[in-house]
C-alpha cells in the first residue's frame, strides 16, 4: 500500500516528526510505501531512504499560524495532487494538516486518518485564534473516517470536546508495544472500509 | 466555458461592488451560452438557479477574530464544496474575485489542477495601506493570489500598471478589462420619486453615493459644500452610503446645516431615483481602481463631478461627459461643481453624451467576451 503522510513540520527531535518517522520506517519495513508532506523549515531531518519526503515552502508570510497554516496546506494539496492517485490512505496530523487532509481524501476518494495528538481545549484555549482552530479540528474529526489519539487524556477531549464517536477512536500510545502494528491494522481496514462499495453517493 | 466563480458575495449578499460584478458578467456569459457556476457565502448551505446561473452556497464561520481569518475559513468550505461538485460537473477553470477568495481558489486549483484566473477590483495598499502585520498578509495573499493565477484581470487602466508593479506581474498574464453597466436594469426602473423626502422644491440635488471612508473622499466635498453653496444657493447635497456615516454626518451639518442630508442606507430603487434626477453626482475619491459610480450615473443620463484619479479618468470625459477635478483639492471640486450649477443645459449636455458614451463603450456584452477571451488563455497556457 501507499500511505499519505501530512504533517506541519517534519525535522529531528520534534515529537510529532518522530511519531510520522516511525511509522513511515516501520511501513517501508512491512513492504510499503510512503510520502510525507510537510513544511520546509530549512532544519536538518534523517529518516530511511525509502521514505519519499517532500517538503514543500511556503511563500507567503501570515499575520498568525491559523491563516499560515492554511496557505501552507494549499501548498500541501499542491504537491500531492501531482502525485495523483498513487496513495491508498492519507494520514493527516492536528488541526494544522486538516484542510489538506480532508480535501485530499474528499477528492480522490481515499481514506483519512487523523490524529489528533493534542486538542486545543488541553492546550490552553488561549490563542487569538483558539476557536476557530477548536472548529477546524471539530470539522477535522467528523470529515476524517478515523481518529487516533495518543492517550486517555486526548481521546477524552475528542470525544466530549470535538464529538467524536466513540467507535470511530482509538487510543494507540507510541510508547506501547506494537503501536506501529496497530497503526498500519488501521490503514489496512480504512482501505478495505472504501473500496466496499457502501455509503457511496 | 464552463468557470467556477469564486466570490464572498453574490446577490442578494451585498456589501461591495463585487457582488454586482459577479452577478452581471456570470448572467451576461449565461446569456452567450456559457455555464458560468457561482461558489459563494451564504449563512447556509443552499443552490438556486437565478437567469441561467448555477450559485451556489456555504456558510463560514462565527468565531472569526477578523474578516482576513474568516475569510480563510470560508476558504477551506469553499473548497470542500467545489470538489463535491467537481465529481458530477468539471468546470474548466477557477475564477477568483479578490483576495478574500485566494485561499479558496488557490487550495481548488492545486488540488484539481485547474487554471486559475484571478480578478483584483483593488488592492490593500491602495485602500488604506500595508503598515499593520495584518494589512500586509492582505497584501500577500494578493500578492499569492496573482503568483498563483495563470492570468489576472485588473478593472482599470492605470490600475493595471499599479497591479503590475506592486505585485511583480508579468506582462503576458495580465488583462485590463472595465467594469460594465446593465443598462436594462437601469431603463426598466420607474419607480416614483419623491423630491420631498430628499429636498425642497426648488432645490436642485448633488449626490454622492460610496462608502463613507477616506477612500472615497467625503470629507473633500464637504469642505467644498460652503462655497458652492454661496454661489448656488439653491444646491441640496445627498449622501448615500454606509461607513463612518455619523461622522461626516457630524462635520456636514456644522458647515452646512439643512443643506445636506444623509439619507443612511438607500435600496437599490431609490438610489436609481436619484440618480435619475440628480443634477449631478459628486465622486470625490483619493484612490479608485474603477469607480462604477460615474457609469451608473451616466446609464441615468446624469453627469459626474469626478476627481481626476485611477479609473475615473477613463470613466469620465472632462468637459464631454462631465468633469474632473484635481484629487484631494476642495477648491478644484466646488469650482467644477459650481460650472456646471451654473449652466444646467451644458450639464444636461454632459450628461447626454455620458450616457451614450457608456452604450458604446461599457456594455457587459463586451466585457463578458473579453474576460471568455482571458479563460481561454489560461486554460490553453
Amino acid at each position: 500500500m501507499k500511505v499519505l503522510i501530512l504533517s506541519k513540520e517534519f525535522r529531528d527531535g520534534e515529537g510529532v516528526s518522530e511519531y510520522c518517522k516511525n511509522i513511515s520506517e516501520y511501513m517501508i519495513e512491512k513492504g510499503h510505501s510512503v510520502t510525507i508532506l510537510s513544511f520546509d523549515d530549512g532544519s536538518y531531518y534523517s529518516v530511511n531512504e525509502e521514505v519519499d519526503v517532500r517538503r514543500v515552502p511556503v511563500p507567503f508570510e501570515g499575520d498568525n499560524v491559523y491563516n499560515w497554516s492554511m496557505i501552507l496546506n494549499n501548498e500541501l494539496k499542491r504537491q500531492a495532487a501531482e502525485l495523483s492517485e498513487e496513495f491508498d490512505v492519507i494520514h493527516a496530523n492536528d488541526w494544522t494538516t486538516v484542510p489538506g487532509g480532508v480535501t485530499l481524501s474528499k477528492h480522490f476518494n481515499k481514506p483519512l486518518l487523523l490524529t489528533i495528538h493534542s486538542t486545543e481545549n488541553q492546550r490552553g484555549f488561549n490563542e487569538t485564534h483558539s476557536e476557530m482552530i477548536s472548529e477546524l479540528e471539530w470539522q477535522g474529526v467528523y470529515d476524517a473516517d478515523k481518529i487516533l489519539v495518543t492517550n486517555e487524556d486526548s481521546k477524552n477531549s475528542v470525544l466530549f470536546d470535538l464529538d467524536s464517536p466513540d467507535e470511530k477512536t482509538e487510543v494507540i500510545d507510541p510508547y506501547t508495544a506494537n503501536w506501529r502494528k496497530r497503526i498500519l491494522k488501521n490503514y489496512q481496514n480504512l482501505i478495505k472500509q472504501k473500496k466496499a462499495p457502501v455509503n457511496q453517493t | 466555458m464552463r468557470p467556477l466563480f469564486i466570490t464572498w458575495e453574490y446577490p442578494p449578499i451585498k456589501a461591495g461592488g463585487i457582488a454586482a460584478h459577479c452577478e452581471d458578467l456570470a448572467t451576461t456569459m449565461a446569456d452567450q451560452g456559457h455555464d458560468p457556476i457561482v461558489l459563494t457565502y451564504g449563512p447556509e448551505e443552499e443552490t438556486e438557479y437565478r437567469d441561467g446561473v448555477e450559485i451556489h452556497r456555504v456558510p463560514s464561520t462565527d468565531s472569526a477574530e477578523n474578516t482576513l481569518s474568516w475569510a480563510m475559513h470560508l476558504g477551506h468550505q469553499i473548497e470542500k464544496k467545489a470538489i463535491e461538485l467537481y465529481k458530477n460537473k468539471k468546470f474548466d477553470m477557477v475564477h477568483a474575485h479578490d483576495w478574500m477568495t485566494v485561499s479558496a481558489a488557490t487550495g481548488i486549483k492545486n488540488t484539481l489542477r485547474l487554471p486559475m484566473v484571478f480578478t483584483v477590483h483593488s488592492t490593500q495598499k491602495g485602500r488604506d495601506g500595508i503598515d499593520s502585520q495584518y494589512q500586509r498578509t492582505i497584501h500577500n495573499l494578493e500578492w499569492y493570489g496573482t503568483y498563483e493565477a495563470d492570468q489576472v484581470i485588473t478593472v482599470g487602466r492605470e490600475f493595471c500598471q499599479e497591479v503590475k508593479h506592486t505585485f511583480d506581474v508579468p506582462d503576458e498574464k495580465l488583462s485590463y478589462i472595465p467594469n460594465g453597466v446593465n443598462l436594462e436594469k437601469f431603463d426598466q426602473h420607474s419607480a416614483k420619486f419623491n423630491k420631498s423626502e430628499y429636498a425642497l422644491d426648488w432645490e436642485e440635488i448633488i449626490l454622492f453615493v460610496g462608502r463613507m471612508y477616506p477612500q472615497k473622499g467625503p470629507g473633500h466635498l464637504i469642505e467644498a459644500m460652503p462655497s458652492i453653496i454661496d454661489q448656488n444657493p439653491h444646491a441640496k447635497f445627498i449622501m448615500c452610503g454606509s461607513g463612518a456615516t455619523e461622522h461626516y454626518k457630524k462635520i456636514a451639518k456644522n458647515r452646512v446645516g439643512e443643506k445636506v442630508h444623509f439619507p443612511g442606507y438607500v435600496s437599490d430603487e431609490n438610489l436609481l431615483s436619484l440618480m435619475k434626477n440628480a443634477k449631478m453626482t459628486v465622486a470625490p475619491s483619493v484612490y479608485e481602481p474603477f469607480g462604477i459610480v460615474p457609469l451608473e450615473a451616466a446609464a441615468c443620463e446624469t453627469a459626474t463631478v469626478g476627481s481626476y484619479v485611477g479609473g475615473m479618468k477613463d470613466t469620465i470625459i472632462h468637459e464631454y461627459t462631465g468633469l474632473h477635478s484635481y484629487p484631494e483639492d476642495s477648491g478644484s471640486i466646488s469650482h467644477q461643481v459650481n460650472r456646471a450649477l451654473e449652466d444646467p443645459g451644458w450639464t444636461e449636455w454632459l450628461g447626454d453624451n455620458a450616457r451614450n458614451r457608456v452604450e458604446d463603450n461599457f456594455r457587459w456584452e463586451q466585457i463578458s467576451a473579453w474576460t471568455t477571451g482571458v479563460y481561454k488563455k489560461a486554460v490553453e497556457a
